[in-house]
C-alpha cells in the first residue's frame, strides 16, 4: 500500500481539517479535535482563504438552544443530566451528544465504582451498557445513523467484547467521516493481524495513510510504518508532532533505543509540555539505566500534570529502577484508576508483581492487558513466565507461542519456548527453539549453550561437543561473568577429548579448567590423564594398531577434529515427525 | 308518584309538606356526598311517604353510602322489598355482599333459595314488580340484570366457587356489554384461557355502535398470548391517548420482554396519574426487572403512605424485598398483599420466586399451586411449577405441567422452550430441535418488525446450540451460541459453549482464546479451567515449536547468524524467577483431574415478573452435561 504515492494537495486537505474540527468539537469529541487540530497546525503555513471555511452557524441546526445548554453540561462533565436534556432532540449534534454521555457516563461510574482494579465491574452499569447498545443498534438498522453515531456504536460494541459487528460498523463509521480519527484509531485496535488489514475496504483518503502506519506500528512492522511516515513528512506534515512521537515510537519497538531516545528528545524541545507517549520514553530511560534521565523526566511529569497515566507511569517506572517496587505498584495503580483501559500500566504492573514473586496478581495485570491490546508480546511473555513459575507448562507454551507469533524475529521467546519445550521432554521441539534462537542472534547468549547441555543430555556428544566449542570461543574473551558455564564447558570438552584419545585438544582445554576455581581440581585430574594416557599411548601404540577399532578410533577422532571446527551450526538432527 | 301532597292532620296545623322538595334534597345531600344530611332527610321522607318502596331504596342506599350494611339490607328485608322490588333485592344483595354474609347475599339473589344456581331462573320467575325503574333511576332492565349477575358472581367467587362465578360473569357481559366490572373480573384474574377468551369477545352482542367496545375490550385482551406487538387498528385518534389504552401497550411490551420501553410508556402514564390502578403491577415489575431499587423503594413509600388497604402498596414493598434479596420480610409483605386481595396474582406469583430464589423448591411450588388456582386461564403458575419440578429432577412431573400450560396458552414460546428442554434432559434430541426451532419461530414473529430479538431470549439460543451440539451439527451449535453472545455479550456460559464445540471442531487455536474469555468473566469455572487444560495440551502438542518452524529448512539456518540489536527490553528483566514456584494457581491454572467432581451449577435465572410474569426460566442446560457429552463424543 505504500506504493499508492498520491500527492496531496495541501489546501485541500487544511480546508477540510477545518470543517472536521468544527465538526467534532460541536460533538464534544476532543481527543479527535486535539489531533486534527495538532496536525492543522503543523499546516501552519498553508495559506487558505478564510471565506471556504464559511462557518455553518450551529444556529442554523434545529434546537439549537437545547444543544448550547447540553453542551455546557457535558463539557462539565454533568453526562446524566445532559443525557436528560438531548433524550427527545431531532438535532444531530444533540441526539449525539445523547448517547455519548450516556456511555461516557456509563464509563465513568465504571472508573468511579473502581474499588479493587481486578474486580469485574457492576453487573448493572454492564446492561445499561448493553441497553445502549441495543438502542444504538436500533437506530443503525433503521439506517438513520450518522459516521459520529457509528463510531460510537462501534465503540460501544468494542466494549461489549463483539469485536466481529464493531470492525464493520467502525468501517463504514470511517467511510462516512473519515477525517474523525477517533474512528480510525478504535478501527486499528480491532485489527489483530496483517491479514484483517488486507481485508478491510477504506476509504481512499489522504487519512488512509496516517491509519496504516498507525497500524504496522501496532503490528511491529515497524520498517513500513517509517517508510510512510517518512513519506507524509515529505508531503508537507514535517513540522508534525504527531510524526515526530509516531517514528519515535518506531524505533523504539526496533530496540534502536538511542535514535528513539534522540526523537523523543527532539519531540521535547518543540513541545515540552507534551505528556503524550512518554511513557515510552521512560521504558527506554529504564532499558538504558538512565536514572538521571529518568528522575528529571518523572519531576518535570508530575510538575506538569500529576494526574495523568503518562505520569504516572513514568514514576512507576522510575521507582522500579531504583528497585521500589511497592510503590512502583501504586503508580501503576494510579493510573490505572484513572484508565483501566492503559494498556502499558497494566503490562508493567505485572512486572512489578513479578518482581515480588506475586504470580497471581501478576497473572491479573497481563489478562488485562492482553484484554485491552492483544497484541503486547510482553504482555503474553510475561503471562509464559508466571506460568513457567506455577509449573504449568502447557499454558507457559501456549503464551510463549503467542509471544513468539507477535514477534517472530525475537530470539528470547524462543529460548523460553525451548526450555518449556526442555522441561515436558521435548527434546527435539526444544533444540529446533535453541536453533532457531541462535539464528536470530541471541540476545542473551544462552541459546549455544542450551543447545551444547540438551545434545548432552540426548547422548549427541559430537554436536553436543561442537556447541560448547562454538560457546568457548564466543565467550572465552569477553570476560563475561558466568564463568561457572565457561568452565563447565571446557571440563565438558577436556573429558570428550580425552574420551576420543585427542589429547593435545584434551590438554588444551584442561589446561583452560585451571583458570577457573570451580574447575580448578578436576582440571588437574584430567591433565593427570592426559599425560597418563600420552605415556601410555606412546607405548601401547603399535601394539593395537593391529587392532582394528583403535584404527576406526584414530579415524574417527580425525573426524571428530575437523568437526570441532566447524561452526556448531552445521549440526544436524532429525526432528521426529511432529511428537505425539 | 309525581308530587304527591300530603296533608297532615295534626292538632295544631295542617302544613302542605312538598315531598319532592325533600327527595329532591336527598339526592343533592347525595351528590355533595354529604351522606349524613342525606341520610336524615331520606328517612323523613320515608316516614312522609309512609314506606313508599322508592323511598325505602333511597335511604338503603344512603346507608350503603355510609357504609352501614347491614342496617341497609335490614331495613330492605323487613320492609319485604328485596322479594319484590328488583332493584331493593340487588341493594340489599350488594350491602350483604359488602359485609361479607355471603350466604344471605346469596340467598337473596337467587330469590329465597340459596341452591338455586341457576342463573336467570330466579329472578325472572320472581313476582318483582315491574315498577323497578323507579323514580330518579334511569336504569335499565338489563343494566340491572347484568349487574345483578355479576353480583352474583362476586358472591360465587368470595365463596371460591370460580366455575359458577365465572358463568355468572359472562352472562352478565351478556347482558350488558358495557359492564366493564363483569370483563374486568373476568380477564383481570385471568379466569379465562387465551381461546376461551376469543370465544367471549366474538360471542358478545354486537350492535352497530359496539365497534367501539369491541375494540376496546379486543386492545385489553390477548396481551399475553400472541403478544402482538401492535395493538389491533386503531378506531379513533383520540382514544389512543387514553391512559387505559397506553396501559395495555405496555403490557404488550413487557410481555414482549421490552422492559425498557415497557418503563417509558408506565412512566409516562403515572406521571399524568401517578395512581393507576392497572398500571401500577405493570410499573411495579418493570422496576423489579430493570433493577431500579431505588425508585421502586420510593413508590412503595409512596403507596404505603397513601393506600396501605390496595394488595398493589404491599405488592410492590414486598418487591423491594424481593429485588434487593431479603425474602423473609418480602415474603411477609406479600403476604399481606394476597390477604388484602386474595385474588392478587401477581402477588402470588413474587411469593413463589421468593421461595425459588432460595432453592426452595417445595414451598415455591405450594405458592404457584395456589397461583394456578386462582388463576385458572393462566399458564404461567404451571410452567413455574413445571420449571421447580424440573429443578428438583423431576422431569416427568415437569413434563405434565408444561403439557398443562401449553393446553392453556399453545403459542407461547416459553413453555415451548421449556417442553423442548425436557426433551432434551430425556435425551430425545430430534425432538428437542424441533420444539426450540417452533419456539425460535415464534420468537422472531414477535419480534419482526424490530428485527433483534430480546435479551430474555438468550437461553433459547443456547439451548439450540446445546442441542445441535448433541445432534452432532457442530456448526449450526456454534452459530447458535454466537447469536445468543449478541443478545448477551460477555456472557461466561455462553463462551464457554462457544469453547466448547470450537474444541470439539477440533478448532483448538479458537477454543483455547475462547476459553480465556470465559474464565477473564467468570475466574472459578472449573468446566472452562478443566477443558482449557484439556485444550491447550492438545493445540500445544499438535503445533510447531515457534512460528516458522517449518518453512525454515536447517541449510538456511546455518551460518545464518544474525547479529542482532543489543539492549535489553524492559519487559525482560524479570528472567530470574524459575523455580521459585509460588503456591495457588493462576486464573486458569488450578488444573484438576479431567473427571472433576463438578458440582452442578444450575444457571437459571429466577423469573421475576410478576403481572402475570413472565418467562425468565432461562435454563441453560448444565454444563456438567456438557462435559458428560464431551467424553461421549471425544471417544466415540
Amino acid at each position: 500500500m505504500n506504493d499508492e504515492t498520491m500527492t496531496l494537495d495541501l489546501k485541500k486537505v487544511k480546508i477540510g481539517i477545518h470543517k472536521a474540527i468544527i465538526e467534532c468539537s460541536r460533538r464534544g469529541l476532543l481527543h479527535g479535535t486535539k489531533w486534527l487540530a495538532e496536525l492543522n497546525f503543523s499546516l501552519e503555513n498553508v495559506e487558505i482563504d478564510p471565506s471556504i471555511i464559511s462557518q455553518a452557524s450551529v444556529y442554523d441546526d434545529v434546537d439549537y438552544d437545547r444543544y448550547a445548554m447540553a453542551k455546557c453540561y457535558f463539557d462539565l462533565k454533568e453526562y446524566d443530566r445532559c443525557a436528560f436534556h438531548t433524550e427527545k432532540s431531532q438535532s444531530k449534534y444533540c441526539k449525539f451528544l445523547h448517547f455519548y454521555s450516556r456511555f461516557l457516563s456509563i464509563e465513568k461510574k465504571k472508573i468511579d465504582n473502581l474499588t479493587d482494579l481486578n474486580y469485574n465491574t457492576d453487573p448493572g452499569l454492564n446492561s445499561q451498557l448493553q441497553s445502549l447498545c441495543s438502542e444504538l443498534r436500533d437506530i443503525f438498522l433503521a439506517r438513520d445513523m450518522d459516521g459520529f453515531c457509528m463510531y460510537l456504536y462501534g465503540v460501544v460494541l468494542k466494549r461489549l467484547d463483539l469485536h466481529r459487528a464493531a470492525l464493520t460498523i467502525l468501517e463504514s463509521a470511517v467511510h462516512e467521516e473519515p477525517l474523525h480519527w477517533g474512528s480510525w484509531l478504535e478501527l486499528a485496535s480491532l485489527i489483530t493481524d496483517r491479514a484483517k488489514l488486507k481485508m478491510l475496504s477504506l476509504p481512499d483518503h489522504w487519512i488512509k495513510k496516517f491509519f496504516i502506519a498507525h497500524t504496522y506500528l501496532e503490528q511491529q512492522l515497524n520498517e513500513e510504518a517509517l517508510d510512510i511516515y517518512r513519506d507524509l513528512g515529505e508531503q508537507g506534515f514535517s513540522s508534525s508532532n504527531y510524526l515526530l512521537a509516531q517514528s519515535a515510537i518506531a524505533h523504539h519497538n526496533k530496540r534502536e533505543v538511542n535514535t528513539a531516545i534522540l526523537t523523543f528528545r527532539e519531540l521535547r524541545k518543540k513541545d515540552p509540555y507534551r505528556l503524550d507517549n512518554l511513557d515510552t520514553l521512560s521504558n527506554l530511560l529504564y532499558v538504558k539505566e538512565m536514572s538521571v534521565d529518568l528522575a528529571f523526566l518523572a519531576h518535570h511529569a508530575s510538575e506538569t500534570d500529576k494526574y495523568r497515566v503518562e505520569t504516572c507511569c513514568v514514576i512507576g517506572n522510575y521507582y522500579s529502577l531504583r528497585g521500589e517496587h511497592q510503590k512502583a505498584v501504586m503508580y501503576f495503580e494510579r493510573a490505572l484508576k484513572l484508565n483501566p483501559q492503559y494498556l502499558s500500566a497494566w503490562t508493567l504492573m505485572g512486572h512489578e508483581f513479578m518482581e515480588m514473586k506475586n504470580t497471581h496478581a501478576a497473572i491479573q495485570s497481563y489478562r488485562q492487558a492482553i484484554d485491552v491490546n492483544r497484541r503486547d508480546y510482553r504482555a503474553w511473555y510475561g503471562l509464559g513466565q508466571t506460568y513457567e513459575i506455577l509449573k504449568l507448562p502447557y499454558y507457559c507454551l501456549y503464551y510463549y507461542k503467542q509471544a513468539q507469533h507477535l514477534r517472530p524475529n525475537d530470539s528470547r521467546m524462543l529460548i523460553a519456548l525451548g526450555e518449556t519445550y526442555e522441561k515436558l521432554d521435548k527434546i527435539q521441539e526444544s533444540l529446533k527453539c535453541y536453533y532457531r534462537a541462535r539464528c536470530f542472534g541471541d540476545l542473551e547468549g544462552m541459546a549455544l549453550l542450551k543447545l551444547a547441555k540438551l545434545f548432552d543430555k540426548v547422548n549427541e556428544t559430537e554436536q553436543a561437543a561442537a556447541a560448547y566449542t562454538e560457546y568457548v570461543k564466543e565467550n572465552y574473551d569477553s570476560q563475561t561473568d558466568n564463568k561457572q558455564e565457561i568452565s563447565l564447558a571446557f571440563k565438558y570438552l577436556a573429558n570428550y577429548h580425552l574420551k576420543r584419545n585427542e589429547l593435545d585438544e584434551a590438554y588444551e582445554f584442561a589446561f583452560k579448567c585451571l583458570s577457573y576455581e570451580e574447575s580448578k581440581e578436576e582440571g588437574k585430574a584430567l591433565l593427570k590423564t592426559v599425560t597418563q594416557k600420552r605415556g601410555q599411548e606412546d607405548g601401547e601404540m603399535q601394539v593395537e594398531m593391529q587392532d582394528g577399532s583403535t584404527s576406526m578410533e584414530v579415524q574417527s577422532s580425525r573426524n571428530a577434529r575437523n568437526f570441532s571446527h566447524l561452526r556448531p551450526l552445521t549440526l544436524t538432527f532429525t526432528p521426529s515427525p511432529d511428537g505425539s | 308518584m309525581a308530587g304527591e301532597n300530603f296533608v297532615f292532620e295534626e292538632e295544631t296545623k295542617n302544613i302542605d309538606i312538598n315531598i319532592d322538595e325533600y327527595r329532591k334534597l336527598v339526592r343533592t345531600y347525595i351528590d355533595l356526598h354529604l351522606y349524613n344530611s342525606a341520610l336524615f332527610w331520606a328517612d323523613k321522607v320515608v316516614s312522609l311517604s309512609g314506606g313508599e318502596p322508592s323511598d325505602i331504596y333511597w335511604l338503603a342506599h344512603c346507608m350503603f353510602l355510609m357504609k352501614q350494611y347491614h342496617r341497609a339490607s335490614l331495613l330492605i328485608k323487613n320492609k319485604g322489598l328485596d322479594k319484590t322490588n328488583k332493584l331493593c333485592q340487588y341493594l340489599a344483595a350488594r350491602c350483604l355482599l359488602e359485609a361479607k354474609e355471603l350466604s344471605e347475599a346469596l340467598a337473596i339473589v337467587s330469590g329465597g333459595d340459596p341452591n338455586n344456581t341457576s342463573f336467570s331462573a330466579p329472578i325472572m320467575s320472581s313476582p318483582v314488580d315491574e315498577s323497578f325503574n323507579m323514580e330518579g333511576t334511569s336504569i335499565l332492565s338489563c343494566n340491572l340484570q347484568s349487574a345483578l349477575l355479576y353480583l352474583k358472581g362476586q358472591i360465587y367467587e368470595a365463596l371460591d366457587n370460580r366455575g359458577l362465578a365465572c358463568d355468572c360473569y359472562k352472562q352478565a357481559l351478556h347482558e350488558d356489554v358495557h359492564c366493564y366490572n363483569a370483563f374486568e373480573a373476568l380477564v383481570k384474574h385471568q379466569m379465562l384461557s387465551a381461546s376461551e377468551e376469543k370465544e367471549l369477545l366474538e360471542s358478545l352482542p354486537r350492535g352497530e355502535d359496539d365497534k367501539l367496545v369491541s375494540y376496546i375490550y379486543e386492545s385489553l385482551l390477548n396481551k399475553y398470548q400472541d403478544v402482538p406487538l401492535a395493538l389491533p387498528a386503531s378506531l379513533h385518534q383520540s382514544l389512543e391517548d387514553n391512559l387505559d389504552m397506553t396501559v395495555a401497550k405496555a403490557e404488550r411490551l413487557f410481555y414482549a420482554c421490552s422492559y425498557r420501553e415497557c418503563f417509558r410508556i408506565t412512566e409516562e402514564v403515572l406521571k399524568k396519574d401517578p395512581y393507576h390502578t392497572s398500571c401500577l403491577p405493570i410499573h411495579i415489575s418493570c422496576l423489579v426487572e430493570l433493577k431500579m431499587t431505588n425508585k421502586l423503594f420510593y413508590l412503595a413509600h409512596d403507596l404505603v403512605d397513601l393506600q396501605p388497604e390496595s394488595a398493589v402498596s404491599w405488592f410492590a414493598v414486598g418487591c423491594y424485598y424481593y429485588l434487593i434479596g431479603k425474602s423473609d420480610p418480602a415474603r411477609r409483605y406479600l403476604g399481606k398483599a394476597t390477604s388484602l386481595d386474595r385474588l392478587f396474582g401477581p402477588a402470588w406469583l413474587a411469593y413463589g420466586h421468593s421461595f425459588a430464589s432460595e432453592n426452595e423448591h417445595d414451598q415455591a411450588m405450594a405458592a404457584y399451586f395456589k397461583a394456578s388456582q386462582l388463576m385458572k386461564g393462566c399458564h404461567l403458575p404451571l410452567l413455574y411449577i413445571g420449571l421447580e419440578c424440573g429443578l428438583t429432577n423431576n422431569i416427568d412431573l415437569a413434563e405434565k405441567f408444561f403439557s398443562q400450560a401449553q393446553n392453556i396458552a399453545p403459542d407461547d414460546p416459553f413453555v415451548i422452550h421449556e417442553r423442548g428442554v425436557v426433551a432434551f434432559q430425556n435425551r430425545r434430541y430430534n425432538e428437542a430441535e424441533k420444539l426450540f426451532e417452533s419456539a425460535l419461530a415464534k420468537v422472531r414473529v414477535i419480534y419482526e418488525s424490530k428485527k433483534v430479538i430480546a435479551e430474555k431470549w438468550e437461553p433459547l439460543l443456547n439451548n439450540l446450540g446445546h442441542t445441535y451440539r448433541k445432534l452432532h451439527k457442530y456448526e449450526e451449535a456454534l452459530d447458535f451460541h454466537k447469536q445468543a453472545l449478541m443478545l448477551s455479550p460477555l456472557n461466561p456460559s455462553t463462551l464457554s459453549c462457544i469453547g466448547f464445540v470450537q474444541a470439539l471442531l477440533g478448532w483448538n487455536v479458537e477454543a483455547v482464546e475462547t476459553f480465556h474469555k470465559a474464565l477473564g468473566q467468570r475466574r472459578d469455572n472449573s468446566f472452562s479451567t478443566t477443558m482449557l487444560n484439556y485444550v491447550m495440551e492438545q493445540l500445544m502438542e499438535e503445533t510447531p515449536p515457534f512460528a516458522g518452524a517449518d518453512s525454515s529448512s536447517q541449510e538456511q539456518l546455518v551460518g545464518d547468524l544474525l547479529n542482532t540489536v543489543g539492549g535489553t527490553s524492559k519487559s525482560f528483566k524479570l528472567k530470574t524467577l524459575d523455580g521459585q514456584s509460588s503456591s495457588g494457581a493462576g486464573a486458569g491454572g488450578s488444573g484438576g483431574a479431567w473427571m472433576g467432581e463438578e458440582t452442578p451449577e444450575a444457571s437459571r435465572s429466577v423469573p421475576a415478573t410478576f403481572v402475570s410474569p413472565s418467562p425468565g426460566q432461562s435454563r441453560s442446560i448444565d454444563e456438567v452435561e456438557m462435559q458428560d457429552s464431551f467424553q461421549d463424543e471425544n471417544t466415540s
